[in-house]
């Protein structure tokens, strides 16, 4: 038997390794995927008051300290039993669709475009955000830089600090917005909204405009039928920063849709001996192991799911892209529903949709004369018991759970992390990209082993939140070996 | 022309040892605070990349501090001194396509040649870790002796430019 390893994958959060074992014949023979996983938050949060928790939560990880920070704060409101004001919910969701357009921009031009913009074949050297600006210009480089800019602004404007938000508070916000503040977030949110029109716009020219592209995303090696998961709102329509969880089947129906707070009552985790990551699965379809179909509970939660997940967006140029989305791809509307998309690279174009449609629910909340009430907090007088919050996080649903003394102190902590929802059909993803690619007699390359990565990166796994010790980009080795375990071939991206 | 200075401090400080830089710019920024110097910035981050190139924006010099698992069989607390060039050498960032975590090279080439403005000298204090995996606000008694001395290093290197 042979060994692949790709370790760790690079150009994403975190570390992370991909085992490829081979036959004898040179054929895939499984797949394993490791996530190095942090330890022992339960413990350090026990015994700490549950109001530190938007705080602590928000160090948890380097690139969503925005999502923890609001889903901490919402299980704080159920916690103490406090129903936050209308306009304190209102800034939350501003503060939230800030986050959205920086974290979804990044993504895409940095993370994820360089695949599509450079190309997936490209030298390594090449497919980075240097090679995306090289081939797109330094303008759209400085747009990039400017979209962040100006929503880092705004995160630090509306959370009161830049990196570590502090505002979240039981029952509300700690800080009202000034007429003078809305008024720029207004202009923030317009040029938010155009940059998202541009970045679609830019999809269609560079990536759907080339047939070989197109044809990628639409291969069987990077597509699965599993359930899918996402919030909406009343209507159906995504929302991210509150609403009812809502599964759908991979025929598109409606599997369930249940409030946050019973999370447990359909998800359960599926431990395998071969590794210590658990794997969520929907409850009452069970676990049939890492297979595809309406029969096996694997389901996702990215992106692309919410937009399978829901019936639309709530915004008026976001609900075209969205339409559009679905009639390019080939989807059928069935009573109003599009039917779902199951090509994974397509991920990176849902993306881009929910960009915008962060960008003009920003504009509608920036535009609301509500959102200046000085009103900001409703008063806890409730005694805390148990809590559960949970967001759409941009790498999948995110849910915190929390339990208390009568003091508020906490006894119990769970947290269920957007990337973790995401472990089977990550596993499976990669296994299906690499029996598709690497079969006996096939040359293992760099460029074929990146369309590999490809199949992982999709999911924009954030693997462990904050670990960043340097070196912490590791070359992308591939150490092949034969059925002794000898080292017969050894392949790197970084060897001069 | 005020040679103005960002100290970042760089890591997770709920992390054991990944936050050790943190620490060591919450020192710095003490010891700052009595001599009112308005020509520097502490500050501290838990990302690299493009956000850690952006944090440098307008500055003419930045002194970083950061964890390290160097793999050589130095011990926990070490404290490494590194120009840009070394971190190139001795992590394959400056090649590396990751635009997060430390492929700080790669953010600052981008950074440029978008024409924003980013410090000439760059100083990178590395102290040698051992647990980044476990969620503690204390680190590891080695790392943890480091501190005071890789505080003064930020304080001698803030000193060759007297205000």
């Amino acid at each position: 038997m042979k060994r692949v390893t790709i370790d760790p994958i690079t150009r994403l959060e975190g570390h992370g390794k991909i085992e490829i074992f081979l036959t004898d014949e040179g054929d895939v023979d499984n797949v394993y995927l490791q996530i190095p996983e942090l330890r022992g938050f339960e413990q350090f949060s026990v015994g700490r008051p549950a109001e530190e928790m938007p705080r602590i939560t928000n160090r948890i990880c380097g690139v969503c300290p925005e999502a923890h920070h609001m889903a901490a704060t919402k299980a704080l409101d159920a916690l103490y039993h406090v129903e936050p004001p209308s306009v304190a919910k209102k800034i939350r969701e501003l503060f939230y669709m800030a986050f959205y357009c920086t974290d979804h921009t990044v993504h895409f031009y940095a993370l994820g475009g360089p695949d599509f913009v450079v190309g997936p074949q490209a030298p390594p050297a090449e497919r980075n955000i240097l090679g995306v600006i090289h081939k797109v210009g330094v303008e759209i480089g400085m747009q990039v830089i400017n979209c962040r800019k100006r929503n880092h602004h705004a995160i630090k404007m509306l959370g009161g600090r830049g990196i570590h938000p502090v505002a979240g508070l039981p029952g509300g916000w700690s800080k009202a917005v000034t007429e003078e503040e809305r008024q720029e977030l207004e202009q923030i949110a317009r040029e938010n909204v155009e940059f998202a029109l541009f970045s679609l716009q830019l999809f269609a020219d560079v990536v759907l405009g080339n047939q070989e592209y197109v044809d990628l995303i639409l291969s069987d090696a990077f597509t699965h039928n599993t359930y899918y998961m996402g919030t909406v709102d009343e209507n159906n329509k995504v929302n991210f920063y509150d609403g009812m969880i809502r599964v759908t089947s991979p025929v598109g129906k409606e599997f369930v849709k249940y409030e946050a707070k019973d999370y447990a009552q359909h998800i359960a985790e599926r431990v395998e001996p071969w590794t210590y990551l658990k794997y969520p699965y929907l409850k009452d379809v069970g676990w049939k192991g890492f297979v595809d179909g309406v029969d096996s509970g694997v389901y996702c939660a990215t992106p692309l799911s919410r937009l399978n997940a829901s019936d639309g967006m709530a915004t008026p140029k976001a609900q075209e892209a969205f339409e559009k989305f679905y009639e390019t791809l080939g989807s059928e509307n069935i009573n109003g529903r599009y039917q779902p998309v199951h090509h994974r690279l397509a991920t990176h174009w849902a993306r881009l949709v929910e960009l915008l449609y962060s960008a003009e629910r920003m504009l509608e909340l920036a535009e609301d004369p509500e959102i200046t009430d000085p009103n900001v907090r409703s008063p806890v007088t409730e005694k805390p018991d148990q809590g559960i919050g949970s967001v759409e996080a941009p790498r999948g649903t995110l849910t915190h759970h929390y339990q208390t003394d009568e003091n508020g102190i906490l006894t119990k902590v769970n947290l269920i992390v957007g990337t973790t929802n995401n472990y089977a059909p990550i596993t499976m993803s990669v296994k299906k990209a690499a029996e598709n690619l690497i079969t006996a007699g096939t040359e293992i390359t760099e460029g074929l082993l990146n369309m590999v990565e490809m199949a992982f990166r999709n999911y924009d796994p954030c693997m462990s939140c904050a670990t960043h010790s340097l070196p912490g980009q590791m070359p992308l080795e591939i150490v092949i070996r034969d059925s002794e375990g000898n080292e017969v071939k050894r392949l790197s991206q970084y060897i001069d | 022309m005020l040679m103005k200075t960002i100290v970042i401090g760089l890591g997770n400080p709920i992390l054991t040892d990944d936050g050790v830089g943190v620490l060591v710019a919450y020192e710095v920024s003490k010891i700052l605070a009595l001599q009112k110097r308005n020509d520097i910035e502490v500050t501290e981050a838990n990302v690299g990349g493009i956000r850690l190139m952006e944090l440098m924006v307008g500055f003419n010099r930045a002194i970083l501090v950061d964890a390290i698992i160097s793999n050589n069989g130095s011990s926990p607390g070490r404290i490494h001194k590194m120009s840009l060039d070394d971190l190139s050498e001795i992590s394959p960032t400056q090649h590396s396509t990751s635009s997060h975590d430390t492929s700080i090279t790669t953010a600052l080439e981008m950074g440029r040649k978008l024409g924003l403005k980013l410090p000439d000298e760059i100083v990178i204090y590395a102290i040698e870790v051992e647990n980044i995996i476990d969620f503690n606000e204390n680190p590891t008694s080695g790392v943890a002796k480091a501190i005071p001395r890789a505080m003064k290093y930020v304080l001698d290197e803030i000193g060759k430019y007297p205000n």
